[in-house]
């Protein structure tokens, strides 16, 4: 089997590819050409000789650019393609509204229109997002709860979800939304909330840092594992018909919570190291998020196991590690 | 109050070296950055670390091809000078890639000159251009100098020739202090790492150590002139110091090629290259620009500016660079196994 990978030096992609590789794919990842070879998330894969250039290959490309994207994909001929690629920082979308909808909605609908010339076409899924939702005013949300974006990139991942549905059902693409919840893991960008915590936790444990600023504690979130989300996209294009599917814990957290747990691995009181900013507030903080992933769960027989305690125990360890290693 | 400066392309060699150069100037500078999941200010990270003592660079999200936060970004920061360094910078990929590079380094370009000339109602600015000695292409003339024409061999020159003219362009039609620096190929350790010079560098510095074995190459014969690109930030800042807009070629005026270089880098390490060297058609350009050489007269007359650095003196500072790299590689790896 032969799977593309947009998005592949993310958090995502990157389990995504390991997951894959593990079940012996061949992975083909879309880069951005940058002057910095930095590809953190990926460097244990491609320095390994027996994957990098045989069954791991990565290629120049850009969610703006049709061409390129046409003809990397018209030679590769793959069986599964996972677009997870996007300008996924939401906070950042209100700054750059323009490219994120660059990025996220008109990069979904160019590789849906690449998609429809070849043949066979390969299973499609998007890596869409609850942040369709905006705040929604029903909760649990399943995939009927109607969208109600309230930023520019939930904006963009609405017509990105909605589109794959027009594909799906006008054209007749297996291709299927993974509506994600929030997912965290060790390679969680650094200016994300958890990953944001994990470090400062790890650094003030090692006393190389004092404080922790951020914006609001009391924001409530349905938090996952990334590595247990990859599998369920996995599992979504392994199945007889196409269709969307909610992945989420089910479960809610505050920040609050998950400092807690963060600061308590390592034996600290958090109320100690946090400063409050404005600065880090959003706009609009979505309220209600809590997935029903009870399709996900019957279908695919998916379900998350990981607790919140054990992600954040997992994400300080790993800074701690890294800490250590470059102090 | 000092000046600011805006630099595009900030993450990249010549944006690094041209921050810390401003810094020292005292200037306040701002940098555009492409918004990514993992962090690529890797050139920048040490100048970034003082910022609570001394809040003199700024980075700010944005994208070349995304006029609209451009402009906004611009007029709100009203700096003193624009250095647009950004860019798919890599010829090779331009040729997989002819449309994003098009994008990105003629359009984007055209997009900093458009926001230049909405705040140049208000304010005076200067505007810098990268250019380059790729525009060159096939030459037309030996050495190359500011009334050599152009004749593009790729992708990525053709864009850059494209943004060449707009620069000139709304230099003449609007009064816009915009210049062209025609650099030659500068190299520094902060070279990416997929570029001839450092991919030598590093792979002799790693093979001295043990851990690499062989170092694949396209064509040894392309001759270019290379200089060190600390000294080619220099020049873009005394362009825009100068009292007219201008254009002006940025060159050592010697020319080497790729295996002169190896021979230099390889002697340095005492190893013998072609031991360890292989040709791999793969990195051949679908049409190789053969040989640059430049020629800074011009610079040197109006500007003052000459390249201080040999070949032989980057080579070694490379080396030396790379070295530690490796060493330190070493080391890691000791540590994890």
């Amino acid at each position: 089997m032969r799977a593309v990978i947009t998005g592949i030096t993310g958090q995502d992609g990157s389990y995504l590819s390991e997951f894959l590789l593990a079940r012996g794919y061949e992975v083909h990842g879309i880069v951005r050409r940058s002057s910095t070879l930095q590809r953190p998330r990926l460097d244990e894969y491609v320095n390994d000789q027996t994957l990098y250039g045989k069954r791991l290959f990565l290629h120049y490309s850009d969610l703006t650019d049709t061409t390129s994207l046409r003809r990397i994909l018209s030679r590769i001929q793959p069986d599964e393609f996972y677009h997870l690629a996007g300008q996924s920082h939401v906070g950042l979308s209100f700054e750059i509204p323009e490219s994120t909808c660059e990025l996220t909605a008109m990069g979904t609908l160019r590789i849906l229109e690449i998609l429809r010339d070849i043949k066979p076409a390969p299973r499609f899924l998007h890596a869409s997002s609850r942040e369709i939702f905006g705040t929604p005013t029903i909760s649990p949300q399943n995939e009927d709860t109607p969208v109600n974006p309230n930023s520019p990139y939930g904006a963009a991942k609405a017509f990105a979800n909605q589109l794959v549905k027009v594909y799906r059902d006008s054209m007749g693409l297996f291709a299927c939304n993974a509506i994600c919840y929030n997912h965290e893991s060790p390679r969680r960008s650094e200016n994300f909330v958890t990953r944001k915590i994990s470090i400062a936790a790890a650094g003030i444990k090692l006393g190389i840092r004092k404080e922790l600023v951020l914006g609001s504690i009391d924001a409530v979130r349905d938090w996952g594992c990334a590595t247990e989300f990859v599998d369920a996209m996995w599992r979504i294009l392994q199945q007889p018909e196409p269709r969307d599917y909610i992945l989420a814990t089910g479960r809610t957290h505050t920040v609050r919570e998950f400092m807690q747990y963060a600061f308590e691995h390592v034996g600290l009181n958090w109320v100690e190291h946090v400063r409050f900013d404005q600065k880090f507030q959003r706009p609009i903080e979505p309220e209600n998020l809590r997935g029903d992933a009870a399709r996900a769960h019957r279908e695919l027989g998916w379900t998350p196991k990981i607790s919140l305690r054990e992600l954040a125990a997992m994400m300080v360890d790993h800074d701690l590690e890294r800490l250590k290693r470059t102090a | 109050m000092g000046k600011s400066a805006l630099i595009t392309g900030i993450t990249g060699q010549d944006g690094s070296y041209l921050a810390e150069l401003l810094l020292e100037k005292g200037y306040r500078v701002h940098g555009l950055v492409r918004r990514s999941s993992s962090f690529s200010t890797g050139r920048i990270d040490h100048l970034y670390k003082d910022i609570h003592e001394n809040p003199g660079l700024l980075l700010h999200y944005g994208d070349l091809t995304d006029g609209q936060a451009l402009t906004n970004l611009v007029l709100s920061l009203e700096p003193d000078e624009i250095y647009n360094l950004g860019a798919q910078s890599h010829v090779r990929v331009s040729f997989d890639q002819p449309v994003y590079t098009l994008m990105t380094d003629g359009v984007g370009a055209l997009n900093v000159l458009e926001a230049a000339r909405i705040l140049h109602q208000k304010k005076q600015v200067r505007v810098y251009q990268a250019s380059s000695s790729e525009m060159y292409g096939a030459v037309l003339e030996t050495p190359q100098s500011e009334t050599t024409p152009f004749n593009p061999q790729s992708p990525y020159a053709c864009a850059k020739v494209y943004a060449y003219f707009q620069t000139v362009n709304y230099r003449r039609s609007y009064g816009l202090f915009a210049c062209n620096g025609i650099l030659f190929n500068h190299e520094s350790p902060r070279r990416g790492e997929t570029f001839v010079t450092r991919k030598i560098t590093r792979a002799a510095t790693r093979i001295k150590l043990g851990l690499q074995k062989k170092l694949f190459l396209g064509n040894l014969d392309a001759k270019r002139d290379w200089g060190f690109a600390k000294d080619y930030v220099e020049a873009m800042w005394m362009m825009l110091q100068h009292n007219e807009a201008d254009d002006f070629v940025i060159a050592t005026g010697e020319t080497y090629s790729i295996r002169d270089f190896l021979e230099l880098v390889f002697s340095k390490l005492d190893l013998d290259w072609q031991k360890y060297v292989e040709i791999d058609p793969r990195y051949f350009r679908p049409a190789e620009v053969e040989l640059l050489l430049g020629n800074p007269s011009k610079a040197q007359r109006l500007l003052g500016w000459r390249s201080k650095t040999s070949v032989d003196k980057l080579a070694q500072i490379m080396v030396e660079h790379d070295l530690e790299l490796a060493k330190r590689e070493k080391h890691n790896q000791s540590f994890t196994s």
